[in-house]
């Protein structure tokens, strides 16, 4: 683990995927961790292959679903994209976290 | 919802897994081609890209193992896995794994196969409903020598009942044995209860066909009654439905059936006192019939102790509770109707009592089988631990490549539940051929071995005990081993670490435990062995050798009439069946008794001298034996003083014979020919004379010397008759013939046994030969596996130390050195064991004393010779490695690294 880098917190990444297939549409696993590493500026420190049991979760979940298809260099590749109930789990998680985000906040501002 | 979803889909992935797997594969090389052309993109060269791509992806193993477990089920998927794995890793060590698993597979059948008899007899509850609530009722005389427990008076146990408040009902009846048969000739001779009308309700039992008793039955004058047994229906009528209404002839009586029993309902053979031993009497009790009481039984308080009881307590009473309620109402009546005992009351939980008997034997033998069990185990884990200690650097490698702490318990558990899987059902599978080779071995008197057999609790016990065996003793060695640092075991030479201080002690405290438990079994083995020798050794006072005895039993008209008349009939048969017993082939002599050798204490009475009177209840107790005057030659019983009974008696039959312990009892001091006394003849005050003193003779049971007046059939011809024939002709054809012999003086006469009197002896250590053979068989087990334990430790030390040795050699040292040095490495634990296991056995050594016959306290040459056996056993297995060791090759020793 490199200094300035922050493990991804159990949980956060589900959300990231859901949010990068609906900000990007139908992406293959190594455009969702470029796309997560990116977002992040590097600061997280993930290896990319922790995305695949993630995306199997999600699946099993029927948050999303998988088709091959051909990537954008003619490759053979699985493409990950938001399902119906996908798309309404987004809205709950993000509830969900922000809720969880602000209650850190309020412990971790200055005490007065 | 989303658990049920993602369990479904992950239990539809548990198939098509290869499918998966290659979807995988695929994907992620797409993923790691994408990233290479990426970075290519950004400049740098092709294995820069290919190595930043890989670096950034992080490990592709983690990721497929985090993957799958993401997919299956977890649990199942990875069991299945692990012993796959543990499958094959067992089946590259196939010398470890067979020994191992015949070593669980010896240890688990055995116990099961006792454990299946200790449940049968000991555990399991009786089919009665509540069967906790029934007790047997018993009667105690307190007097100075100590309290007593004897048969039921039927006033007593009537007077109980009434004025009980913790009891809710009683049954009251006596065990017999009964001369039935269709038409009233040849007759067998089966287990019968005469028993209270109320027995089933008491027991809870319905009849599965026609009634139960009503009170009406047991009244005087009623039309005579009886109930079968499942069995008893089975074998007298085939079981068919038109029994009920039949007759049969039981003791020469029409006696109509009205009822049977369900097959469940197995009466147990109750003791009629805890001293009391069945040996003939033992037989399933087959009929049921009403107690009609006597005058006798009614009015009498004193004598007439001839009945068992089973008593049902009133619901949340316990058996503390009522035996003080009905202590205290005995000595209440004591008192006040001025009875010259005194009288108190012995309550035992049914299943208890029933068991009795055998249950001290059958708990040892279990905490035997325990034992050995527990040493195989010890073998197990020894076993373990240096499979363990030899994949030290298998496991650091498997460690320092990111096995995680778990995975490699995990992989240790595995190992060890598939070895205690299959040692666990070979070992039930062996237990059924245990427990048929155990009912063989087993006295016939044992209660309720006929439900005996490998049952589901039996099951479930083998399995707790190989999943526990498995876990105790394969998870701590394997724990230990993933103590050692990864860098230690790898660096280092594997036997360096194998033999560290540690590993070192921890083999040498199990080989200690071993030897321990193998002394004490050992001890345990010689006591009994040499208490049996002493039962069959010692002087019987009788010489059973070439004589045969057949009982008979006159319970059928005309010979069951009381009084001259019906003793005139059973006199002229005794002497007729005697005369024809005499004509048979090769007969040396014929003797008649009243009562077979080594059939417990029957007929017992007080002997009274009128010139020297002592208040009742302490007048010396014996047992009575109606005899003619061919019996104490027969037997080869010495006359010690006096004069033998001759046929110049028979005119005035008054005299008697009794045994030295009852001159001693009785006479002390005196010399008792020429003496009169009381009251032994039934319904006759004539005095008797004492003529001539015999020698002591353990006729009532090998462990009894019990006090004996002789009086001749003349004066009294009881209506049981046992025949003794002195012949050297082989049992198979004179059985028959005495047979004949009897049933051609009379068809109508019972003969319940005939048997060589050899037999008879053998019989009545039957349990002393079962506690023998089987504690033999559990001790050498144990020595054997205890061997086996201290070659193994330290043969396996002398492998790992060859280098050390050859630099011994190479320095000078002698081969008788290196022998003492190595025999000094066992010597410690088997020396320590050794005295442990002495101080368990002295422990134990106070309760054996009551198990075994005529046990010492301390029994220097039993505890001796166990302890020699052991220390010479095992020098002779530590003797192998040790000149293993002096016989290394120093160059070889030494260029093997």
């Amino acid at each position: 683990m490199g200094e300035g880098k922050s493990d991804v917190l159990q949980g956060t990444l589900d959300l990231m995927v859901l949010k990068t297939l609906e900000a990007l549409g139908p992406l293959h696993g190594y455009g969702i961790a470029r796309r997560i590493e990116q977002v992040s500026g590097d600061v997280l420190s993930m290896n990319q292959g922790t995305i695949y049991p993630a995306l199997l979760r999600l699946e099993q979940r029927g948050w999303i679903t998988s088709q091959w298809g051909t990537s954008e260099s003619n490759r053979r590749a699985k493409f990950y994209s938001l399902s119906r109930v996908g798309r309404k789990k987004i809205a709950e998680e993000t509830e969900n976290w922000e809720r969880v985000a602000a209650t850190m906040a309020r412990f971790l501002a200055p005490s007065n | 919802m989303d658990w049920i979803r993602s369990m479904l889909s992950r239990f539809l992935t548990l198939f098509g897994r290869s499918k998966r797997d290659t979807e995988l594969e695929e994907e992620m090389r797409a993923h790691l081609e994408l990233a290479t052309e990426e970075n290519l993109r950004d400049g740098m060269s092709q294995a820069e890209a290919r190595t930043a791509a890989l670096r950034s992806f992080g490990g592709l193993t983690q990721t497929r193992e985090a993957y799958r477990v993401q997919r299956g089920l977890p649990w199942p998927e990875q069991m299945s896995r692990e012993l796959r794995f543990a499958g094959r890793a067992l089946r590259k060590a196939p010398g470890f794994s067979l020994t191992a698993i015949l070593t669980l597979a010896l240890g688990i059948g055995a116990v099961t196969s006792v454990f299946s008899v200790v449940e049968a007899v000991l555990l399991k509850p009786f089919p009665f409903p509540d069967q906790d609530r029934l007790v047997v009722l018993r009667e105690a005389v307190e007097d100075t020598s100590g309290r007593t427990t004897i048969p039921n008076n039927y006033r007593h146990v009537m007077r109980l009942k009434s004025t009980s408040a913790t009891l809710e009902d009683v049954a009251i009846f006596g065990q017999h044995g009964a001369s039935v048969s269709p038409d009233g000739s040849h007759p067998q001779v089966l287990g019968t209860l005469i028993a209270s009308p109320n027995i089933f309700s008491v027991l809870g039992v319905q009849p599965i066909l026609g009634r139960s008793f009503v009170d009406a039955d047991a009244r005087p004058g009623a039309s005579p009654v009886v109930v079968l047994s499942y069995a008893g229906w089975q074998a007298l009528f085939g079981g068919e439905r038109g029994a009920i209404g039949s007759s049969l002839h039981i003791d020469g009586e029409a006696v109509t059936v009205v009822g049977i029993l369900p097959a469940a309902m197995r009466f147990p053979q109750i003791r009629m006192a805890p001293s009391a031993k069945f040996q003939e009497n033992a037989r399933d009790t087959l009929l049921f019939e009403p107690l009609t009481p006597s005058d006798r039984d009614l009015h009498r308080d004193m004598g007439n102790f001839n009945y068992e009881a089973i008593a049902r307590l009133k619901p949340r009473v316990t058996v503390s509770q009522a035996s003080s309620e009905l202590e205290a109402l005995q000595n209440a009546y004591t008192l006040s109707a001025h009875l010259p005992l005194h009288f108190g009351i012995a309550l035992a939980p049914l299943q208890k009592d029933v068991a009795s008997g055998i249950s001290g034997a059958l708990w040892m033998l279990f905490a035997a089988v325990g034992t050995v069990l527990l040493i195989a185990c010890v073998n197990l884990a020894n076993l373990q631990l240096a499979r363990a200690v030899n994949a030290q650097r298998e496991t650091a490698v498997l460690a320092a490549l990111g096995a995680s702490r778990t995975q490699l318990v995990r992989s240790r558990l595995a190992e060890s539940l598939l070895l205690a899987l299959t040692g666990g059902a070979a070992g039930a599978a062996l237990s059924i051929a245990g427990v048929r080779l155990l009912l063989a071995l087993v006295p016939s008197g044992v209660p309720r071995l006929d439900e005996v057999h490998v049952s589901a609790p039996a099951l479930v016990f083998a399995a707790s005990v190989s999943m526990f065996a498995a876990i105790a003793f394969g998870i701590l060695p394997g724990l230990r081993s993933l103590r050692v640092q990864p860098q230690t075991a790898l660096y280092g030479h594997p036997a360096r670490t194998a033999n560290s201080r540690e590993g070192n002690r921890a083999r040498r405290i199990m080989v200690a435990g071993q030897v321990a438990c193998t002394v004490v079994l050992l001890i345990l083995t010689s006591l009994a062995l040499r208490s049996f020798a002493r039962l069959m050794n010692q002087n019987l006072g009788f010489d059973a050798s070439q004589v045969t005895v057949a009982e008979a039993d006159l319970f059928t008209p005309p010979y069951d009439q009381a009084g001259a008349k019906g003793n005139a009939v059973r006199l002229a048969l005794a002497d007729r069946i005697i005369g024809a017993l005499r004509q048979l082939p090769g007969v040396q002599s014929v003797a008649i008794t009243s009562v077979a050798p080594l059939t417990g204490e029957t007929w017992v009475d007080n002997l009274q001298r009128p010139d020297h009177p002592v208040p009742e209840g302490q007048q010396p107790a014996i047992n009575v034996r109606w005899i003619d005057p061919e019996y104490i030659p027969t037997m080869h019983t010495p006359v010690v003083a006096g004069r033998n009974f001759t046929s110049a008696d028979r005119a005035n039959p008054y005299v008697a014979l009794i045994s030295e312990r009852t001159a001693r009892d009785s006479f002390s001091g005196e010399d008792p020919l020429g003496h009169k006394i009381l009251n032994l003849v039934p319904d006759d005050k004539h005095p008797i004379t004492i003529v001539g003193v015999v020698a002591d003779a353990r006729i009532n049971g090998l462990k009894d010397n019990a006090a004996m007046v002789y009086l001749p059939y003349w004066a009294f011809t009881p209506f049981t008759l046992s025949f003794l024939v002195r012949s050297p002709q082989p049992g198979d054809t004179l059985i028959p013939e005495i047979r004949h012999a009897i049933w051609t003086s009379d068809p109508r006469v019972a003969i319940p046994t005939i048997k060589s009197m050899d037999a008879q002896v053998s019989d009545s250590a039957a349990t002393e030969r079962f506690q023998a053979i089987v504690l033999t068989c559990f001790g050498m087990a144990a020595l054997l596996l205890a061997l086996l334990g201290v070659y193994g430790v330290l043969s396996y030390s002398v492998t790992l130390r060859r280098r050390e040795f050859g630099i011994r050699i190479a320095l000078g040292s002698g081969k008788r050195e290196l022998i003492e040095l190595v025999l000094r490495q066992a010597a410690s634990p088997v020396l320590l064991g050794a005295g442990v296991g002495l101080g368990l056995a002295a422990l134990l050594l106070r309760w054996t004393r009551s198990v075994f016959y005529d046990s010492p306290g301390l029994d220097p040459i039993a505890i001796g010779g166990s302890l020699l056996l052991l220390l010479a056993a095992a020098s002779a297995a530590a003797l192998i490695p040790a000149r293993r060791a002096a016989a290394v090759d120093p160059m070889r020793a030494l260029r093997i690294e």
